[in-house]
């Protein structure tokens, strides 16, 4: 019923503006009339739209980054933040994605000094995402178990060319490996990854509202989740600050959800 | 009996003949439109010339409707400096009495004043007068009141009268300093205004000191060239009211202000050359509560400079233009209030057109007691990209005190039509005239979704790590399996080898067993002898691969000396196999303790022959 109103809402507000989906791109009907209420500039209604699609538990990239979009266009940097690196932790190839994420970044208020710590963490993080974990850790199971096939053959009755292919299969099994290790590293420092989604939010010594504060930190600052206690969050800035921020103040780039799904 | 009542005064002004209009001006007014039978009026008639000698003659109009009670008459000069040069202003003001002789419409005619041989008349009032003893109607001296003043664009406030509460107690000379309202919002503005009240001959003034008016941002509005004084009735007495100042004041914060009193030295007498004496005269302090600007509803952000009642618009010029040419984008603000604390909104970044520095222009001027300005800001735009643009609208938020809340003024957005320049149209320009398609920006949103999948990686299933541990346990299970068969399938001869030993000595314990019985009496000496050959024998065969029983004894010799083995050990093992030879074809030829001698030896040469076995 929501689904409806919202789609209906979005559709009129199109209907208003002139501006509608090409036919070829229709798919889901209240996806587009999401789409038709961004383009008419009534970003209130896109948002009200992609979040229902959300909450239907819809995962994709393109409604990431649309969501992300309509949420900077409203001067959310926070919320277009999130999303946007959702976008890409679903799709690393997303240019889209990755562009918008960098307009977002350029207005934020939170300028970092001084980023050697964990600057290199945030290289590597982006180097080893678009590694292909996934057919990489099948690749080294398959050939692993191959090259070990074949060694038992070549013990049974020893064949130059068993051997030789036995050999192959366990130097492709560790390239698979290595790829394999990158995006696993890469996969767990996303799992950490999360950005400020509250307009600004103190950082304190302890998870408590009496600890004492000495930096802010504010939307659309991507940090590190360290540790959780007492509805605070331990974060971790790229250059090293640390601080207790209030659990709700900022949002996991891999929500709960995400993690323990299966096929969608 | 009725009187007038009030000050209203019907005032007409003067047709004038054109050459002479700068240099004489002639009125006429009546201080009521209408007067009891038993009543009076009072008709003042003004003529004012540029001269310091010269007077105007004056000739009465026909007055058949009127009796003349009285008739007065004063003159004063004023000296003032205009552009350089001293300029006198002579005014000459008669004062006539007047009584109605009959009821109903009446009329008073035109007053002629001749200066310099030009006559000059004044239009007709009209008079209407009543029944003996009736009041005038209060309409019928609004009406005759002087021209209202013209609309405020603070209506809702009150705008206070600056002799309201004015009390000179019969003084003859008072500095009254008011303004126009006692409680304004900061930013709004209020009108301070000084007058100098008066019920004898002013003839100039000198040394005027306005207070400082800190917390203010203050605008002229009126500054007189000369004393033109107005007739006022407080408490009862008559007083000339002459302006001397009028200010715009905007209050820069809120709370309690006051204005510190002015001071003015006035001059009193007939003309120059009459002035008698100098007296100085200061006004009353005037106290200001100062509002702050309402938090209800306020607009985030906003700027407490934007008090007033402000337009926005927005143009450019030209809306069509070729890439790489300049258009001027001008938002102007305008309306009433301090133009100088305005705070306009900026032209954001546009994709597609650079922006230069903007320039700002303010412009302020007093309309009908009201500061209004104009604020112009001009910036330079440079498209770089052809195709439609649009700059957007601009919004600002502004506290209007006559609304007392706050609105949002905006313009309209502005469509520019971009299309390419001429190929040589770069040649020479600042601006290359190129379609210049820089990086950022937002991008346009996807149309189409498609769904992901957000399986946990292979890595962290449950079955990953079993999964590589199966090649190496099932290499490792082939090679065991292979073990055990070997291990299973033992060669027969091997394994007589193995056994040889543990054979023999099963052997020597079966011709030990042998021994026992011949001691009980019941066995046989040959079966002894036969085992025990059978141990050795076997073993030989067993264990060395020597088949005793085929081979002579030199030949059995050569063989264990092949073998290694020593040739004591050899000759004794020789030995033992002769004697048990003949033991077993010689009846009665062992007895008993050479038989447990011969089982020892031959056990001890087992032992003898494992030792060379096992070295070899």
């Amino acid at each position: 019923m929501t689904r409806l109103a919202l789609a209906a809402l979005c559709a009129a507000s199109a209907a208003r503006a002139g501006v509608s989906v090409p036919p070829e791109a229709r798919g889901n009907p209240l996806f587009d009339q999401a789409n038709a209420a961004y383009l008419s500039g009534d970003t209130s209604r896109a948002v009200a739209g992609y979040e229902a699609l959300l909450e239907e538990g819809l995962v994709s990239p393109e409604l990431e980054t649309n969501l992300g979009a309509a949420y900077l266009r409203q001067g959310k940097r926070g919320l277009a933040g999130l999303h946007l690196e959702r976008a890409l932790f679903l799709d690393p190839s997303d240019d889209d994605a990755r562009a918008n994420l960098l307009e977002v970044r350029r207005g934020n208020v939170d300028k970092l000094e001084g980023e050697t710590e964990d600057a290199g963490t945030e290289v590597l993080s982006r180097v080893l995402a678009p590694l292909p974990g996934r057919p990489a850790a099948v690749a080294l199971v398959a050939l692993w178990t191959l090259g070990w096939g074949l060694l038992a053959a070549n013990s049974l009755r020893p064949r130059a060319s068993v051997g030789t292919s036995a050999a192959a299969c366990f130097i492709l099994a560790g390239a698979a490996a290595l790829v394999t290790a990158g995006s696993a590293a890469a996969h767990r420092l996303t799992l950490r990854r999360a950005v400020v989604v509250a307009q600004a939010a103190p950082a304190r010594e302890g998870p408590s509202d009496r600890a004492a504060s000495h930096f802010e930190v504010h939307e659309g600052t991507a940090l590190r989740i360290e540790d959780e206690d007492h509805g605070f969050r331990r974060v971790k800035l790229a250059n090293g600050l640390t601080g207790w921020v209030p659990a709700a103040a900022v949002e996991p780039v891999v929500p709960a959800g995400w993690s323990n799904q299966h096929r969608l | 009996m009725s009187r007038r009542i009030g000050s209203a005064l019907a005032a007409l002004l003067v047709a004038s003949a054109a050459p002479a209009a700068e240099e004489v001006q002639v009125s006429a007014r009546a201080d009521a439109d209408e007067v009891a039978l038993d009543g009076t009026l009072n008709l003042q008639i003004k003529a004012t010339v540029s001269s310091k000698g010269d007077q105007a003659d004056l000739t009465l109009p026909d007055l058949k409707d009127f009796d003349v009670v009285s008739r007065s008459q004063s003159e004063q000069v004023a000296f003032t400096f205009l552009n350089g040069s001293p300029t006198f202003r002579r005014t000459t003001v008669t004062t006539v009495k007047l009584a109605p002789r009959r009821e109903g419409q009446l009329a008073i005619e035109s007053a002629r004043v001749t200066y310099k041989g030009r006559t000059y008349t004044t239009q007709p009032i009209a008079i209407r007068a009543l029944p003996p003893g009736q009041a005038p109607a209060p309409k019928a001296r609004a009406q005759a009141a002087p021209p209202p003043p013209l609309p405020d664009p603070f209506t809702e406030d009150v705008t206070l009268d600056p002799f309201q509460d004015a009390h000179p107690q019969s003084r003859d000379l008072v500095l009254r300093a008011s303004v126009d309202r006692e409680r304004p919002f900061v930013g709004q503005q209020i009108t301070y205004s000084l007058y100098l009240l008066a019920r004898v001959n002013v003839s100039g003034i000198d040394k005027l000191q306005l207070p400082r008016l800190d917390g203010f941002w203050s605008e002229e509005i009126e500054a007189p060239q000369q004393l033109v004084g107005e007739a006022r009735i407080i408490d009862g007495v008559p007083y000339r009211a002459f302006l001397l100042r009028k200010r715009a004041l905007f209050p820069l914060r809120a709370g309690k202000v006051e204005v510190e009193p002015a001071e003015v030295e006035v001059m009193t007498g007939f003309g120059m050359l009459f002035s008698r004496s100098s007296t100085r005269r200061a006004s009353q302090p005037v106290t200001l509560d100062v509002q702050p600007l309402p938090e209800a509803r306020k607009p985030a952000g906003f700027d407490a400079g934007n008090v007033g009642s402000w337009t926005l618009t927005a143009s450019v010029d030209p809306v069509a233009v070729a890439v790489g040419q300049p258009v001027t984008f001008k938002l102007v603000a305008q309306g009433r209030g301090n133009v100088r604390n305005l705070a306009l909104p900026k032209l954001g970044q546009i994709p597609g057109l650079r922006a230069y520095d903007a320039t700002s222009n303010d412009k302020e001027s007093v309309d009908q007691g009201q500061v209004t300005g104009t604020r112009t800001v001009e910036q330079l735009l440079v498209p770089e990209r052809t195709g439609a643009m649009e700059i957007p609208s601009l919004s600002m938020d502004v506290f209007d005190p006559a609304q007392k809340g706050y609105r949002a003024v905006r313009t309209d957005p502005i469509r520019l039509e971009v299309h390419a320049a001429p190929a040589n149209a770069s040649v020479g320009s600042q601006v290359p005239a190129q379609n210049l398609l820089a990086a950022g920006g937002l991008r346009p949103i996807r149309l189409r979704m498609t769904r992901a999948s957000v399986e946990a990686p292979p890595w962290t299933r449950g079955w990953f790590w079993p999964l590589l541990a199966v090649g190496p346990v099932a290499v490792a299970l082939v090679a065991g399996a292979g073990r055990l068969r070997r291990l299973l399938a033992r060669d027969p001869a091997e394994e007589r080898v193995k056994k040889a030993r543990s054979a023999a000595r099963a052997r020597l314990r079966g011709a030990e067993a042998l021994l026992e019985e011949q001691r009980r009496g019941n066995g046989s000496a040959s079966d002894f002898h036969a085992e025990v050959a059978r141990a050795l024998t076997g073993y030989l065969a067993d264990k060395q691969g020597i088949e005793a029983a085929g081979l002579t004894r030199e030949e059995l010799g050569r063989a264990l000396l092949d073998r290694g083995h020593p040739p004591g050990t050899v000759r004794a093992v020789l030995g033992v196999l002769d004697e048990c030879d003949r033991a077993r074809f010689a009846p009665g030829g062992a007895d008993l303790p050479s038989q447990e001698a011969r089982l020892e030896r031959a056990g001890r040469l087992l032992g003898e022959l494992e030792k060379v076995r096992r070295g070899a």
